[in-house]
This record gives C-alpha cells, sequence and structure tokens, in this order.
C-alpha cells in the first residue's frame, strides 16, 4: 500500500535538493531585495539608518538620474558589442580549427588558454597592453598606422570598447569549445554535399551549418548574455567606470551604490531591475529554444 | 537552529573559561604587493605577542582599501566580527562614524599609559580626518602627500631651476618635452581618478576644493582657474599629453625611466622611484600660482577600531595600534615605504636620521607637507568624489568648458550632500 | 591543389589568431622573469637585458600559493560534485515525470541563472555566518550547491531519450536509481562534460565572494589571494611582480590541460552537447 505513495512523493524528494539551496541562496535574498526596494534606507546617514517605506522613490530617483541612465546605456551597448561579436568570431574559430590539421591541439590550446584564466589577472595583463607610449597595444596599432587616441581606458569613447576587448579575449576560446561540439556532431556528407554544390561559404553557413547547431547557439548565447551582465572583474580593474562614467555597467554600479554609497534601498532597486532584465531575457530565449525544439 | 546556536555558544564558552583563550586581536592591512611592509607588519606582530603572550595577532592582509572596507562592512552588517583593527581611508571617517563600522577612541586613550601625550604626537596635518563630532576616531597610519617629483639631473642639464610658479612649471614642462612626447613629456599628472593630484592645484591656485564635511568650493574662481591651468599645461605649453591620459601606476614608471621629465604622486611612490631612477630625484612641494606659494595634499589610511569587540579586545588591539606606532617603528616604517613619518616623536629617532642621511629627498618630502591641504574628505565621500572625477575628467577632455563642468559638479554635489545638512 | 591551398591558408591563419591571442600570456611570461630594476619604459618591453627569478621569489614569499591551490582545488571539486548530484536528481525527476506543480518548481529554480550572486552579497553572507561556515572553504562552496543551470542542461538531454525505452525498463521492474544510472545518466556524458566545463571556469574564475566571505590564508581562494597582487594602491604597479603571481596561477593549469587536452576534447567532442 505504501509503494504509490511513495512514487507520488518521489519526484518531490528528487527536487528537493536542489530547490532547497535556491531558495536559501537566491529566492530568499531575491525577496528581501525586493522589499527593500521600496524602503529608503541609507546606512551613513543618521535618520535613514532604519528603513522608512518610500513607494517607489527609490525607482524614481535612478530614472530621474542622468548617471543612472548612462549606465543603463552603457551597459546595452556592452552586450551589444560583445554577445555577436565573441560568438561570431568563436563560430569562426570553431570552423578554422574543426578539421585536423598538423599541430591543432596547440593552436586549440591557444585559442582557449585565456579561459582559465581568472578574469582579474586577464584585466591586469591587458592593462598593461593599454599602457599609453609602452604599452603593446598601442605599438600594435601605431604599427597599423594608427595615429589615435593613446590611452584606450581613458578615453571616453574608447573605454567602454577596451572592456569589451578584454571581455572578448577571455571568452572566444570557451564559446568557441561549444560550437566545435556542435559541428564535430554534424553529418559530415551535408556540409561535403553544400561545398560541393558551389554554395557561397556564407550561404552555405547560414541555411545548413547554423540551423543544425541552433541547440549549441542558444546555449552560448544564453551563457554569453548572462555573463556580460554578471562579470565586472574588468571594470573594477581596468576603469573604475570611468572617464566620466563612460563605462560604468550595471552590476558595478550596484557595487557602487550599495557598498560604496551605502545606500541599500537603491542598491536593492538596482538588484530588482537587473534581475528583471535578466529574466526576460531568458524566458524569451529559453521558450524560443523549447518552442523550436518540437 | 535557534537552539543550535545556543548549545554551539554554550560550548564554545565553557572551552575559553577552560582554557582561558588568550584575547584575539586581528588587524586589517590593505598590502598593495610590497614585500617589505608584510615582512615588517609580520616581525611586529611576533614581538607584540612575545611582551604580551596574552594577546594573539592575527594580521589579514586585503588587496586594497576598497577590500578592507568591504570585508569590516559585510562582516558588520553580516553580523559578524570584523578585523579588530583596520587600516582605511582616512577620508571615510564620516561614512565609517555615521554607518557605525568603527569605534570612538577617547576612553582608551584616557586609560592607556601616556595615551594622551601620544596622541597629541601626531602631526597636525594628518589629524585633520580623525576627529569627528569632538570625538577621536582614527590614529594615522601610513600618510602620504602629493609631491612634485623631478628629474633633477635633467632640469641643470638643460639650465632649468626646479620651477617655483605654475608659469614656471609650464615653460619647464615646455622645454622638457622632446618631439611632441613621442620621446620626453615635460610632466604627467595622473588623471584617471584625478581629485587627489588635482588638488594641490586648486589648493596653489588659492582654494582647496572643500570647506568642510558638507561644503565643496568645486566651481569657486580658483578651482576653474586650476582646471584651466592643467589644460594650459597641453594647450598653451604643449608639455603634457591632452585630456585623459596618464596613468596613475605607469606614470612612475615613465618618469624612472626618464620618458616624462616631472610628475605630480604620492610620497608613498618614493622608495618605488629611487630604487629604479638612474638619475638625481628631486621632490618639493607643487608650485602655486603665485611666487611663493606651495600646495600638496594629504592622502592615505588611518588605523580604525572596528566596532563590536569586547572591553578586553578593544584594550589589546589599542595596545598593539600603539606598539606599531611607536617612534622608532615609524621611522623604519617609513624608511621601508616612503610614507611619510605621522609624528614628531619619529624625526628623533637615529631611524629616521638614518634614513635622510641615505634618502635625502625624504626631507623635502617632509617639508612639502607644511602646505599641504586636506584630501577631499565629506559625508557620502565617495559619491561626491566620483562625480567630482566625472566632471574634472570631462572639463580635462573637452568636453566641457572649465566652468560649465564645475558648476554642474558643484550642483551635482549639493544635491548629493542635502540630506546631510 | 586547391584542398591544398586551403589547408595552408587555414594554418597561417590560425597561426596569426593564435600569436595574437597568446600575446598578452607570452609577454606575462616574459615579464615575470624581468629583473625588477629595469623600468618597462625604458625600451623593449619584452626583455630586460638579464633574466631573473626575484619576481618570482618575491610573489613566493608574499603568498603562501600551495595553499590557495588546495582551498581553490577543494572549493570547485566540491561545488562540481555537488552540483552534478543534486542537478541530475532534479532534472531527472522534471524529465521523466509529471507532478502537480512541477512547472512552477521548474521555474523557480530556473530564476537562479538570472540572479547575479554579487547581487546578494549581503544576504548570503548572514546565512553563511548564521550557519558558522564564515572563512570556510564550505561557506564559500555552499550557496552553489543547487545549480539551475545544470538542472536545466540535463532535463533538456534527458528528454531526449526515448520514451520506449523508459517504458520498457519500468517494465522490466527497474528502480528509480537504476533508470537513472543505467538509463539516462549514460546518454547525458556531453551534458555533464558541458556542464562541467562551464561550473568549473565560473567558480574558479569568481572573486567578489571568496573575498567577501573569507579572511584567512586557511580559507581564501586563488583569486583572491591573487587580488592582493593586482591592487596597487598609492603605489606604481609592479608589472614584473604581477606576472610573476599571474604565471603561479596559470602554468599548472596549463601543464594539466597539456596533459588532459587529449582525451578531454575528444571525448567531449566526440558526442558534442544534444
Amino acid at each position: 500500500m505504501g509503494a504509490p505513495r511513495k512514487t507520488k512523493l518521489l519526484p518531490y524528494l528528487l527536487v528537493a535538493p536542489t530547490l532547497l539551496f535556491v531558495l536559501v541562496f537566491t529566492l530568499l535574498p531575491l525577496g528581501e531585495a525586493l522589499v527593500g526596494s521600496l524602503f529608503k534606507q541609507r546606512l551613513n546617514i543618521p535618520k535613514f539608518q532604519d528603513p522608512v517605506f518610500f513607494g517607489l522613490g527609490n525607482f524614481a530617483d535612478l530614472f530621474g538620474d542622468p548617471d543612472f541612465l548612462q549606465v543603463l546605456a552603457n551597459t546595452g551597448l556592452y552586450v551589444v558589442l560583445f554577445v555577436p561579436l565573441s560568438l561570431a568570431a568563436a563560430l569562426g574559430l570553431a570552423l578554422l580549427v574543426e578539421e585536423k590539421l598538423r599541430g591543432i591541439a596547440w593552436f586549440r590550446l591557444a585559442l582557449f588558454h585565456p579561459t582559465v584564466l581568472p578574469l582579474v589577472s586577464a584585466a591586469t595583463v591587458w592593462m598593461f597592453f593599454f599602457t599609453p607610449e609602452y604599452g603593446l597595444w598601442n605599438q600594435a596599432l601605431h604599427l597599423l598606422g594608427y595615429s589615435g587616441p593613446q590611452n584606450w581606458t581613458g578615453n571616453p569613447a574608447l573605454a567602454l570598447g577596451s572592456l569589451v576587448l578584454v571581455a572578448f579575449w577571455k571568452n572566444v576560446g570557451f564559446f568557441m569549445l561549444f560550437f566545435l561540439a556542435g559541428l564535430q556532431n554534424l553529418d559530415r556528407s551535408a556540409l561535403e554535399a553544400a561545398r560541393l554544390d558551389g554554395a557561397g561559404g556564407f550561404r552555405m553557413l547560414r541555411t545548413i551549418v547554423l540551423p543544425l547547431i541552433r541547440r549549441q547557439t542558444v546555449f552560448v548565447t544564453s551563457i554569453a548574455f548572462i555573463g556580460a551582465f554578471q562579470t565586472v572583474d574588468h571594470v573594477f580593474v581596468l576603469t573604475q567606470g570611468g572617464p566620466s562614467g563612460s563605462s560604468s555597467l550595471l552590476l558595478f554600479h550596484l557595487w557602487q551604490v550599495r557598498f560604496e554609497r551605502l545606500n541599500v534601498g537603491q542598491g536593492d532597486a538596482v538588484t530588482v531591475l537587473l534581475v528583471a532584465v535578466l529574466l526576460a531575457f531568458t524566458v524569451t530565449n529559453f521558450f524560443w529554444g523549447e518552442h523550436r525544439e518540437k | 537552529m535557534k537552539k543550535l546556536a545556543l548549545l554551539g555558544s554554550a560550548l564554545l564558552l565553557s572551552l575559553t573559561t577552560a582554557f582561558a583563550a588568550p584575547v584575539e586581536v586581528s588587524l586589517a592591512y590593505p598590502v598593495a604587493v610590497d614585500a617589505p611592509i608584510t615582512a615588517l607588519l609580520k616581525g611586529w606582530a611576533q614581538d607584540f605577542m612575545a611582551k604580551n603572550p596574552d594577546v594573539k595577532v592575527t594580521l589579514v592582509f586585503a588587496g586594497g582599501y576598497p577590500d578592507v572596507k568591504t570585508a569590516v562592512q559585510t562582516a558588520l552588517q553580516g553580523g559578524a566580527k570584523a578585523p579588530t583593527l583596520a587600516v582605511m581611508l582616512a577620508t571615510d571617517v564620516y561614512d565609517l562614524v555615521n554607518a557605525k563600522y568603527v569605534d570612538n577612541l577617547d576612553d582608551l586613550v584616557a586609560k592607556a599609559p601616556g595615551g594622551a601625550a601620544f596622541v597629541k604626537d601626531f602631526l597636525p596635518a594628518y589629524m585633520g580626518n580623525s576627529t569627528y563630532k569632538g570625538k577621536l576616531w582614527s590614529l594615522p597610519f601610513q600618510r602620504s602627500a602629493v609631491v612634485l617629483y623631478y628629474n633633477a639631473d635633467l632640469l641643470a642639464e638643460s639650465k632649468i631651476a626646479p620651477p617655483k610658479t605654475w608659469d614656471e612649471l609650464g615653460k619647464a614642462a615646455q622645454a622638457l618635452t622632446v618631439d611632441g612626447g613621442k620621446t620626453r613629456w615635460g610632466i604627467e599628472i595622473p588623471t584617471e581618478n584625478p581629485y587627489w593630484t588635482f588638488q594641490p592645484l586648486a589648493i596653489g591656485g588659492g582654494k582647496n576644493v572643500f570647506t568642510d564635511d558638507v561644503t565643496v568650493n568645486f566651481n569657486a574662481p580658483e578651482v576653474v582657474d586650476a582646471v584651466q591651468f592643467y589644460n594650459d599645461l597641453s594647450k598653451k605649453y604643449q608639455g603634457t599629453p591632452a585630456g585623459v591620459q596618464v596613468a596613475w601606476g605607469s606614470s612612475t614608471q615613465n618618469f624612472a625611466a626618464g620618458k616624462t621629465a616631472m610628475i605630480v604622486h604620492t610620497t608613498g611612490s618614493l622608495a618605488g622611484i629611487l630604487k629604479t631612477a638612474k638619475f638625481k630625484v628631486g621632490v618639493s612641494a607643487v608650485p602655486g600660482k603665485k611666487a611663493g606659494s606651495w600646495a600638496s595634499v594629504t592622502g592615505g589610511g588611518n588605523l580604525y577600531l572596528t566596532a563590536g569587540h569586547s572591553a578586553e579586545e578593544r584594550q589589546a588591539a589599542f595596545a598593539f595600534a600603539q606598539f606599531l606606532l611607536d617612534p622608532s617603528r615609524v621611522a623604519t616604517f617609513s624608511a621601508a615605504t616612503g610614507y611619510i613619518p605621522n609624528r614628531t616623536a619619529a624625526t628623533a629617532t637615529p631611524e629616521y636620521k638614518a634614513w635622510l642621511e641615505k634618502v635625502p629627498q625624504a626631507a623635502d618630502a617632509v617639508k612639502a607637507l607644511a602646505s599641504a591641504g586636506p584630501e577631499l574628505a565629506t559625508q557620502n565621500v565617495n559619491g561626491v568624489r566620483s562625480l567630482f572625477n566625472k566632471y574634472l575628467q570631462s572639463a580635462f577632455n573637452g568636453a566641457q568648458s572649465p566652468k560649465d563642468a564645475l558648476d554642474a559638479a558643484q550642483r551635482d554635489a549639493d544635491k548629493a550632500l542635502a540630506d546631510f545638512k | 591543389m586547391k584542398s591544398r591551398l586551403a589547408t595552408a591558408l587555414r594554418f597561417s591563419a590560425l597561426l596569426v589568431l593564435s600569436v595574437l591571442m597568446a600575446l598578452p600570456l607570452v609577454w606575462a611570461f616574459l615579464a615575470a622573469l624581468r629583473p625588477p630594476e629595469v623600468p618597462f619604459a625604458a625600451g623593449n618591453v619584452f626583455f630586460g637585458g638579464y633574466l631573473s627569478f626575484e619576481n618570482y621569489q618575491k610573489a613566493l614569499s608574499l603568498a603562501p600559493f600551495a595553499q590557495y591551490y588546495w582551498n581553490t582545488f577543494c572549493q570547485v571539486g566540491a561545488i562540481l560534485v555537488v552540483q552534478i548530484g543534486t542537478a541530475s536528481l532534479a532534472a531527472f525527476a522534471f524529465a521523466r515525470y509529471r507532478f502537480p506543480g512541477d512547472k512552477v518548481l521548474f521555474t523557480i529554480i530556473l530564476l537562479q541563472m538570472m540572479i547575479p550572486s554579487a547581487a546578494l552579497l549581503v544576504p548570503n553572507f548572514s546565512t553563511i555566518r548564521f550557519l558558522g561556515l564564515y572563512d570556510t572553504v564550505a561557506g564559500i562552496a555552499l550557496p552553489f550547491f543547487g545549480s539551475a543551470f545544470g538542472t536545466f542542461l540535463l532535463r533538456q538531454t534527458f528528454l531526449a531519450v526515448p520514451r520506449d525505452l523508459v517504458d520498457a525498463a519500468a517494465m522490466d521492474g527497474c528502480r528509480w536509481d537504476q533508470e537513472l544510472r543505467h538509463l539516462f545518466l549514460p546518454s547525458a556524458q556531453a551534458s555533464v562534460a558541458a556542464f562541467a566545463l562551464s561550473s568549473l571556469s565560473w567558480h574558479w574564475n569568481d572573486f567578489l565572494w571568496p573575498l567577501v566571505i573569507t579572511q584567512s590564508e586557511t580559507a581564501r581562494p586563488l583569486t583572491a589571494g591573487l587580488v592582493r597582487f593586482t591592487q596597487m594602491g598609492e603605489i606604481g604597479a609592479q608589472w614584473g611582480l604581477l606576472s610573476a603571481a599571474t604565471m603561479i596561477v596559470t602554468l599548472p593549469l596549463f601543464v594539466v590541460f597539456l596533459i588532459f587536452q587529449k582525451p578531454f576534447v575528444r571525448g567531449y567532442l566526440s558526442s558534442g552537447i544534444k
């Protein structure tokens, strides 16, 4: 008599461990942030030390603040630059290293190795590259005939770009690996047939290869997108959001509001917005992936 | 859960009474890759424990000032014990006190042997950030000042006297620049986090950028003038890279390698510069606008006692602080790093005299301190500082005129400080 | 003929790209061997005249790297093992059974993927402290024991297991754990590998959380230890020392990668993520 009951309970028991950790370390704190975003609490002002109900005031403050609007614009630009660029390059590299070749292992290692470098140290090595005058980056650009600004991280037009560059270097090999997995799985005859048909390289890519590795593409896009929002170590090391706020990203701003300006309520409000954006993306991406699956 | 915690603490209590555990004191220190400092502190902690067997000292080395502050902050907000002592920026005092992260020191000073005289001995220039609301909150620890470093050999060769006014500084920078900066710049003033190295210009122009914890003078005519002078260094004199170009970390290397003839930098870099530079290094305060006016600005970290410790811990921590700040140790510390001695008594020690003999520039650095104004320290200091940086940079980059940028800075700063008045 | 030309082109393209990608680390490798007295601005940024191990000696004297390694190893290892366990159980439940509330529970778990752990630093700190795990490796690892990403990925893979096979197994009287072990998990090797890779790289890189939740050397992982070298404070950058620290952290990994890369890449690639 006990058996059917056990089966009914079983799925819940199996889900329980994951659910427990997610509840305790994600949902509960998120709930706290949601509630906290409705209160004014600033730890460095004695009269606002304890939370006071503020309605949507924190959000109103944020959207009335040109700095925050700039942060939003920066973040949007960062994601729009980083995600497509690194994914396209990763796919290109995957196509290059997919077939056997002399020394292919070394090429893969060279392309993949930045992944194992902690972003903090990757950014620091790049800081040297960006150094004006004798930084390698500038020397290389000079050789190519570049005579523009020297200090990339100090230039309002280039600071965000240099962050994208570092993130690109760090991640492109990682993304490449996932594409590679997809490509190796393809039916080789389809590829060969397309080549013999004289289908142009790009057309072949678009019409044959991409649809076949859609699953990997969705997967890597999610990682890239979420990662773009969740990593700020290079901002800490390279630009501190400057100059003039031109390279501040959402999570870095959150850090500043919460830990530097000790504005708890507003920090919670930024958290809520950050989660909302990621939620919107993931849900769309997930349903798109699920839908096309069938 | 609560029962478990109770049980745990009961167990802990019985343990402590059984073994009469030593009083634990920890010191969080922002070490930026400097071996002499870690080695010195480790040795001193050993010495202190040898003399005080009932105290156990632990050193916590964190990366930089922000890391130490975050560690203290999260610990206290999470309800844990923060490191007993922490070296944090002197200018953070208002935030730290208002948020109740740090503890008042007055009762400890009163109780400690020779406490009052000990506190009185610190240089007045460095005590500016230690008191708030009439109480003592921190002790000067590794304190610095912004000075002008110049390549004395190069100036002598070019028959240029060390500059004493803005005009002389500009002309010297112009004369020392070679090949439009490709071979050498005349001067480099770091601009990636510009408020600090900019302050000597404002002070030399006649007015510091702030008056007290709720009043800033960002758009005072003297400050606008100073921004104009900074821009003139590139536009009028062509002696420095235009705009936001000079990085903090590489300017000292450029200087030591002879790629720039002068830099405005912290005294904390003195030891490093002397180690790599192959020429005679000159040090002075930053020249002011008018003849005879000199300027510098203080900086660096103070030793704070964090909140939430027992009477024994507080007392042991203060004793350790006093031990670290003993005149001979202060002098040894200065000699190893280039940080200016923070106490008068330290300048009378043999260690200090030996240092001066070896490094005569140290005396110039100390002299520069006489013309130093306080580093920008206000309520909500991180907010105010970052908006000031933002507008300074946009004025340097020519995105806004100095006047427009500083007017906007003043307006935003007044708004950021409104809640504190 | 044509294919030989194509191969040569491919080879040279790869060579150029690989050199470009490797340049930063090659530079760091050389910079670490540069004598500290020779400033980079002096000219050649690759070679400082002669080779010196002073930077390495100094870096090793500054931080207990062996301890950091051990801590990191324990941290990412514990996270990975537990994650794979919890995630495959949950994924199995979602893929194999229909039960009231399954959609809701799945969505709740998925939420975790969208929330940056940095945003939840303070509340998670309180929880870890309440559990008495502050300043321990377990404290760093615990919040990540449940993985939405792993659950999601494995569920996708498990869904592809043919229904007939599952029904047949049930008819044969297979218990659920036998089904999971003999039917579902073997089909998911590639997904597990993909997940392992991303989990390892993510937690290996994480530094804000370990920095906040630990304070003694006995618990700090490599990244939090390395930060001491990257922060420059008031003093100018010491590229040589920094590079030495970076190399100490990365070189052993490369060796490991070189040794394991063939079986790893082959095993991982042969099946691909389905």
